[in-house]
């Protein structure tokens, strides 16, 4: 076990962290690309990895592509200044780790805390190099009932052969490898018999189409799996103890992503918003001249710091209580909604006819109708709404188990 | 006063949901989307043998309910063809359609149209709406900048009408989102079960539909208060605007997380109507505009309504 995904935990002191607030502010003013945004708006997906590329090297050189990885890993950064340098990062506008994320947050996680040393040692250094990862875990029949999954992987002397059919992975076009939770005991019950394991995207049998999304884009694919032969080296964890696993991923996906989101939303997004109210109008008024608009961001300003404090207290504490994701998860998602909603308005008609999002930038871009309608994703995967509600009843509260029927 | 509909505009707007699914239905509106300058001839054959421009709802209260049913149907379908404002078309200026816009750099869902607009502002001035050429939008294709040579200031009687048959439209889409979304959750299967088993799901579903609901019994007011020419027809159309806004953001809402990552792909009708529904929403006046506007019209003397007479 080599520790958690938290880096190291120790407190740095403010003197500390003006220092290194200066050294990141330094570094962005020198090393975020000038006029990235126009360079990324409306061009093919080849030039937003080649770019996606290059940034991560970037950030990698400078010791923050994964600070939240443990020192042995190339991490180790405490969580005080993690916050730091999401922050100065969103304020300097810098583009973000999109086409890493999955690498960085889930599969380190998935391997930090299940791998084998052999995995970890193939994989971390790898993803430092650039390996990009998906997540083949959602299916056409098995999206909030994950258990419920059908995608079988069958043992063949040394290997496994998978057949089935994922969806909603989301970069799966790009991807080197993927997560992929594959049922390997048909017989038992539905969350014990299943597996995960490691796919390297190269295997013969693997077919991969881009799914077309109502913004426009396409990062959601469908994963078609037929005869996929998968050595039994990539299994992390016990065969059929998959599901345990995957709480692991799923876990990191409510919690250890959201310091960084949750900074970015209220040190770009929410910036970018109140920079907004103060420009004149094309009637000349400012919003910011409207006191119902400063009610509303005073509002979302104060769901802000609770939000950023929420997710600070998450990934800082050793032994976050069961439930602690989850409402991390749910407030931020919902917050997304709201405060892109409101600056959609804000933005008013003009920003209908200015609807393209360069691509690397946050889920609050500032092309504020379409940072809207992306943003009804966020209360879907990852665990819907609903089913952080569920934990948030069930494991938080200690209400009884909802039936799970049949 | 009875404020329903009457049966002949409920049959009309079927027979028009009849003719819209047998055009293309679904397909209309990634087709508008992908070749704008297409949609007039994807719809308008249908519209013209549904007699869409024979309908005279200035003058004729019939009319004007069949004109009303008819945006539904176009709503429902995602017909994505700016039918409520052609219907809107103001007497006497032999333009096709009638644009209601706010602010100074007035757009609309006018792309790629060989019409003649005229565009009213909420205070009755009029002008001459051409759809400026050059840039296109990328995204909502069918959006247009609008360039207005004002004409004359004798346009209040036009807005109310312009403001409330969207509102017909934007309803059909609610329609249809919700029927699109119950469907999806008694046939979507989840732990065993379909969804609608859920009490949380069926909880948000009814919420949404009493939105839904609402908005109908407004839409049905505002457009009887426009037939019967009552002065405060304004003030009903800006207060139908607002509530089946906000019915639309309920609804959309919960239709889109309870389809789930489905309802944002092109394959799902749910992500089109959606799609279909931003330039109703949002032009002229989105959701805090519109309460602004009617908040600044009613001051403190209030709606009217219907039992006002009754109450004074």
């Amino acid at each position: 076990m080599t520790g958690g995904m938290t880096g190291g935990g120790s407190a740095a002191t403010p003197a500390d962290l003006g220092a290194f607030r200066a050294h990141v502010r330094d570094w962005c003013r020198a090393h975020v690309p000038d006029g990235w945004r126009r360079a990324q708006t409306g061009v093919p997906d080849e030039e937003f990895v080649s770019f996606q590329r290059a940034w991560f090297q970037e950030l990698r050189r400078a010791g923050f592509a994964v600070p939240h990885w443990p020192a042995e890993w190339g991490g180790g950064m405490p969580v005080a200044q993690q916050a730091v340098l999401y922050q100065e990062l969103a304020a300097h506008d810098a583009p973000r780790l999109v086409l890493a994320f999955v690498a960085i947050h889930h599969a380190a996680s998935t391997l930090l805390a299940a791998g084998t040393d052999a995995q970890r040692h193939a994989h971390l250094p790898a993803i430092l190099d650039g390996e990009v990862w998906a997540q083949g875990f959602s299916e056409p029949d098995a999206g909030s009932d994950l258990a419920a999954l059908r995608t079988s992987a069958r043992r063949e002397g040394g290997t496994y052969v998978v057949n089935g059919q994922k969806c909603w992975a989301s970069g799966a076009a790009h991807a080197d490898w993927c997560l992929l939770l594959a049922r390997t005991d048909p017989a038992a019950p539905k969350r014990h018999g299943i597996s995960y394991f490691l796919l390297d995207m190269r295997t013969p049998g693997i077919d991969v189409r881009p799914t077309r999304q109502a913004t426009g884009e396409s990062h959601f694919c469908e994963i078609f799996l037929d005869d996929v032969a998968v050595p039994a080296a990539n299994l992390v964890g016990p065969e059929n103890e998959g599901w345990r696993v995957a709480q692991r991923t799923l876990g990191a996906e409510r919690g250890m992503t959201m310091l960084e989101l949750a900074e970015r939303l209220a040190h770009g997004g929410f910036r970018r918003l109140v920079d907004a109210c103060a420009r004149p109008g094309p009637g000349g008024a400012r919003p910011l001249d409207d006191p119902l608009v400063l009610d509303r961001l005073a509002a979302l300003e104060t769901e802000l710091t609770g939000l950023r404090a929420l997710c600070a207290e998450l990934v800082a504490d050793d032994r976050p209580g069961p439930a602690d994701a989850s409402v991390a998860k749910l407030v931020y998602s919902e917050l997304l909604q709201r405060l892109t909603d409101f600056a959609a308005e804000v933005a008013g008609p003009a920003a209908h006819t200015e609807l393209r999002r360069p691509l690397s930038s946050g889920w609050e871009s500032g092309a504020w109708v379409l940072d809207f309608v992306g943003s009804w994703e966020w209360t879907i995967p990852g665990g819907t709404s609903e089913i952080q509600r569920t934990i948030i009843g069930e494991r938080g509260l200690g209400l009884p188990r909802e039936p799970a029927g049949a | 006063m009875n404020i329903e509909p009457s049966g002949e505009a409920a049959e009309y707007g079927r027979q028009a949901s009849r003719a819209f699914a047998a055009a293309g239905g679904d397909r209309l509106a990634p087709l508008a989307e992908a070749e704008p300058e297409r949609r007039g001839a994807l719809v308008e054959p249908v519209l013209r043998e549904l007699g869409a421009w024979e309908l005279r709802p200035r003058d004729d209260p019939d009319d004007l309910e069949a004109a009303a049913a008819l945006c539904r149907s176009a709503g429902y379908r995602a017909l994505a063809y700016p039918l409520a404002e052609r219907l809107a078309r103001p007497a006497g200026l032999g333009t096709d359609g009638l644009l209601v816009v706010d602010g100074p750099a007035p757009r609309a869902p006018v792309a790629g149209l060989d019409l003649r607009w005229t565009a009213v502002t909420l205070d009755g001035r009029r002008g001459e709406a051409v759809v400026r050429s050059g840039e296109r939008s990328l995204d909502s294709a069918v959006v247009a900048e609008l360039d207005v040579r004002p004409l004359d200031a004798a346009g209040a009687g036009d807005v109310a009408l312009g403001l409330v048959l969207p509102c017909w439209t934007l309803l059909g889409m609610l329609d249809r989102a919700l029927d699109l979304t119950r469907s999806h959750v008694l046939a979507r299967h989840q732990f065993g079960e379909p969804l609608a088993r859920r009490q949380g799901v069926r909880f948000q579903l009814a919420d949404a539909e009493v939105e839904r609901g609402g908005a109908e019994a407004l839409a049905a007011y505002a457009l009887w208060s426009v037939q019967s020419g009552r002065a405060e027809a304004l003030d009903d159309a800006l207060a139908l605007r607002l509530a089946a806004l906000e019915a639309a953001e309920a609804v959309f809402r919960t239709a889109h997380l309870l389809h789930g990552a489905m309802g944002f792909c092109d394959e799902s009708p749910l992500s089109w109507v959606s799609r279909c529904s931003r330039p109703v929403r949002w032009l002229p006046l989105g959701l805090s505009a519109t309460r602004d506007h009617l908040a600044r019209r009613l001051g403190r003397h209030g709606l009217t309504g219907l039992f006002s007479e009754a109450a004074t």
